[in-house]
């Protein structure tokens, strides 16, 4: 489009802001186009002009601007009606709570700290801390990296074909329903199952692994991690599909092998993703759900398989005491919060990419 | 096109919106003035406002009461079913100690014990029987809930030791029986065989090892660890121990933790013996009682203990066991500990606050506690079928013929259970017992009972302040996780459990021992004092 068709389609005033960046950029309104144009410096008068105060900006730009704001709404009433109001329902854990109380009203009994010091004193408490801290943290350090190496590795697949199919192949169990997942662990490593038979017909004893408090977090992390690594991989797939192929080109007339090419092309492009990733799971570490948990818990697994969340469940809602349950769900999400907040920060100096 | 298509897609979801609205709120409509009571019930159940009996009752009474239901996986989903709209009462409520006293106190349930005028069955139950009316009130000194009440005398007493007759004939064509401290024929198989602990071990060392007994899907020993019946307990009793699952039990007014004795922990050391050579199947420590009671179908344990064999084997093999006595220790003496499973229940039945008429509605529960009703709700409608439609000398007598069916699916389908009364003096002058509960009395009384562990007492419903019931709450449960744990882990472990881990797991575990042992027995000085005024 020539210069003289876009100064047609602008308004007279912005056409006169133009002008007069022009002139404070001391060049003349030939060959550059309008996106070049840095609208903001522009509008306060250029480089030489009186500075506005913030406010004063923010103002005049809310006036031009702000109907765009309507289009985040609909976001903004969700988020509050559903994620924040909800919220005050936290205010459980400091009362003595029944269904049925107001959170806040004349009958509401206000307990203070009492539940937190229930829940602290408990015997087992740091036990079930440690095995909500470390049942998670190791899954994080073998479920973190897996999907990022699955979906370096189909990327490099050639054959189109071969690729979906392996894709499929990879995701399918995530479709599985957790209770036929334990099932179908109970067949292979419980009490009368494929691993049990094989050993008595071997002439051994006969093992159980869901009795050994041992083969608890390797059956948990590597049966969770079956199931979702594939799926997890889709996002890293879907951004690696985003690589500038030219890229791929450049490097292989510089003779890069495709080992190379995968360590200098396609990671340094997924980089963000994956850091951006990492601190959302961070921020995750220690909500591990309590379904599997419970389903793959026996006497003689327990002591490494009550943590947290089934510490909430039991005495929260089976046990009735929802102050106590509550005090403990919210020690949780204290930890995950300031876990987030640490991640990012980290990451924040360490790379530059962050959440906030 | 696509414009198109999403512009139907959103009309339609808005539709369904809507209609599901107005189909809600139509819902909510039209109460007239009748008593709606929230009964917990499977589907597999009959219909209660079919039944016969509340049809007597509705006659008998005049009052009508209109059930709903909540089957048991939607009433654990619903967190406050005491907020439900529209109802007068829950049956079934299943509310624990605690539970009955949050509500309580928050007058959302009512105080059954202000409206004893327009119940003279139940004020003449509270009067006569003071242990019952120990066990029904809370901290605050409130009745909440209506109990169930049944005492048969078998609860006590939850597991029979049965061993594969079958199979131990087998071994003596076979030449395969080891040689035992009391030499056995096979006329000694009998129920009410005695045997020697170390003589059942070398049965079950010879079931294990001689092939032509079975493949290697047979099981020695089975049993459910830790379940309420069918558990462990009574071959760890046999040491010397009043053993129950609980760990827990009193002895000549003291209560005291089982696994405080020596004996005790010889015991898991010898369990850890036989399940280390295979003799007690792993399923044992792992397995739902509906999973031990699939595998016994076929027949593939050489012994198990139960309530009784009947659910545990198929038809045609319920002859090849039999039952045996407690095990003799070595000194020859033979020891059962009694359970704490007890037959006073409260939290059957809640008023709710919302009732428009509690006296009414009271009046019309109150009736379940007569003789006539309790049988009816407890094993079915005399119209239906459940007894024998004369009377023997002036008793009910039940009717153990339904054709197919099996009795115990008769009595899942026709009675509702719940709030009953059925005490020694009902059984004496006015409901004859089935007889699957007299025969199982009767092997309770000659193989189980004399040999109860002396001065050994169940743990009766005990009384405890607001304080104490948290305090208790929070020890108990990780206290009897601690010991599930340790005692399964001993025994799977693979390695002969070391007396510093028995002593580590007392030691770790002292301030709850202690604070649970001294907040029972202070309860229990309580409740024998206020049964002694």
């Amino acid at each position: 489009m020539a210069n003289e068709d876009i100064s047609a389609a602008l308004s007279a005033e912005d056409q006169d802001l133009i002008e007069k960046a022009y002139e404070a950029l001391g060049g003349s309104a030939e060959g550059v186009a309008p996106s070049d144009v840095d609208f903001d410096m522009i509008e306060n008068g250029g480089p030489d002009a009186p500075q506005k105060s913030k406010w004063q900006r923010w103002k005049e730009n809310f006036k031009r601007r702000g109907w765009i704001l309507v289009f985040i709404l609909p976001a903004l009433i969700y988020v509050i009606i559903f994620c924040y109001v909800p919220m005050y329902g936290i205010l459980a854990a400091f009362q003595d709570y029944m269904p049925g109380d107001p959170i806040i009203g004349s009958e509401t009994q206000w307990v203070g700290w009492d539940n937190f010091k229930t829940f602290f004193s408990n015997p087992n408490f740091p036990n079930y801390f440690v095995n909500t801290f470390l049942l998670c943290i190791l899954g994080f350090i073998v479920g973190f990296p897996l999907p990022i190496i699955v979906a370096l590795l189909l990327n490099s697949v050639r054959p189109k074909k071969v690729k979906k199919g392996l894709q499929i192949l990879y995701y399918a169990p995530h479709f599985i329903s957790l209770v036929v997942l334990v099932g179908m662990m109970k067949f292979m490593f419980g009490s009368d199952g494929l691993l049990d038979n094989l050993s008595k017909n071997l002439g051994g004893g006969g093992v159980d692994l869901f009795l050994k408090e041992g083969a608890f977090r390797p059956l948990f992390i590597f049966s969770g991690n079956w199931q979702d690594f594939g799926w997890s991989a889709i996002i890293y797939l879907a951004a690696l599909s985003g690589v500038d192929p030219a890229l791929h080109e450049a490097a292989k007339v510089d003779g890069a092998s495709r080992f190379r090419r995968i360590f200098s092309v396609d990671l340094p492009a997924i980089l963000p993703t994956i850091v951006m990733l990492m601190i959302l799971s961070v921020g995750n570490l220690m909500s591990c759900g309590y379904e599997k948990v419970l389903l793959m818990q026996t006497d003689g697994n327990i002591e490494k398989s009550e943590i947290l969340s089934t510490y909430v469940y039991n005495f929260g809602l089976i046990g009735g005491q929802y102050g106590l349950g509550t005090a403990a769900g919210l020690f949780n999400s204290v930890i995950n919060v300031a876990l987030l907040v640490i991640a990012n920060f980290t990451s924040k100096k360490l790379s530059g990419n962050s959440m906030w | 096109m696509k414009k198109a298509i999403i512009g139907i897609t959103a009309a339609v979801i808005w539709l369904v919106c809507v209609i599901a609205f107005a189909v809600a709120s139509a819902d909510t409509k039209g109460s007239e003035h009748q008593f709606t009571v929230l009964a917990v019930k499977e589907d597999s159940v009959m219909n209660y406002n079919t039944m016969p009996v509340f049809q007597q009752l509705a006659e008998d009474t005049g009052i009508e009461v209109n059930w709903t239901y909540n089957t048991s996986a939607q009433y654990s989903n619903n967190i406050d079913p005491v907020g439900t709209k529209g109802i007068d009462a829950i049956y079934h409520s299943g509310f624990s100690n605690l539970k009955l006293y949050d509500y309580g106190r928050r007058g959302r349930i009512v105080a059954i014990d202000q409206y004893l005028d327009s119940m003279p069955n139940f004020s003449k139950i509270l009067k006569d029987r003071p242990d019952i009316k120990q066990a029904l009130i809370s901290p605050d000194g409130h009745i909440y809930s209506l109990p169930r009440v049944e005492e048969m005398g078998l609860k006590s007493y939850p597991n029979i030791l049965y061993l594969n007759k079958k199979w131990v004939e087998k071994l003596m064509d076979e030449g395969g029986l080891p040689a035992l401290t009391e030499p056995l024929t096979k006329d000694d198989l009998k129920d009410g065989l005695v045997l020697y602990r170390k003589d059942f071990k070398a049965i079950l060392q010879a079931f294990k090892d001689n092939s032509y007994i079975g493949d290697s899907n047979k099981v020695p020993l089975s049993f459910v660890n830790g379940n309420w019946q069918g558990n462990v307990s009574d071959l760890i009793a046999s040491f010397g121990v009043p053993e129950n699952r609980d760990h827990k039990t009193i002895v000549n007014g003291k209560v005291v933790f089982t696994i405080e004795d020596e004996k005790w922990f010889n015991a898991v050391k010898e369990l850890q013996d036989w399940y280390s050579r295979g003799l007690i199947g792993s399923s044992a420590f792992s397995q739902t009682d509906n999973e031990f009671l699939a595998r016994g179908q076929d027949g593939r344990y050489g012994a198990f203990y139960w309530w009784e064999k009947d659910t545990v084997l198929a038809k045609d093999i319920r002859d090849d066991y039999i039952i045996v006595e407690p095990l003799k220790d070595d000194d020859g003496k033979q020891y059962v500990g009694v359970s704490n499973e007890l037959e006073i229940e409260k939290g059957e039945c809640v008023i709710l606050d919302a009732c428009q008429d509690k006296k009414g509605l009271l009046s019309y529960f109150d009736k379940f506690f007569e003789p006539e009703y309790s049988a009816q709700l407890n094993y079915g409608s005399i119209k239906s079928g459940a007894f024998l439609s004369g009377k023997v000398n002036g008793k009910l007598v039940p009717n153990d013929d339904h054709g197919v069916q099996s009795a115990d699916d008769f009595r899942m389908k026709n009675a509702p259970y719940g709030v009953v009364y059925l005490t020694a003096e009902v059984w004496e002058k006015s409901v004859e017992m089935e007889s699957r509960a007299k025969l199982r009395l009767e092997n309770l009384e000659n193989y189980v009972k004399p040999f109860t562990f002396e001065g050994a007492t169940p743990i009766p419903n005990l009384n405890y302040s607001q304080e104490d019931l948290i305090t208790l709450n929070t020890y108990e449960s990780s206290l009897a996780n601690n010991i599930a744990s340790w005692f399964t882990k001993a025994i799977t472990g693979g390695a002969v459990p070391s007396e510093d881990s028995w002593k580590s797991l007392l030691d770790t575990n002292r301030a709850s021992i202690d604070a649970v042992l001294q907040l029972n027995q202070k309860a229990y000085d309580s409740y024998v004092a206020a049964i002694a005024d």
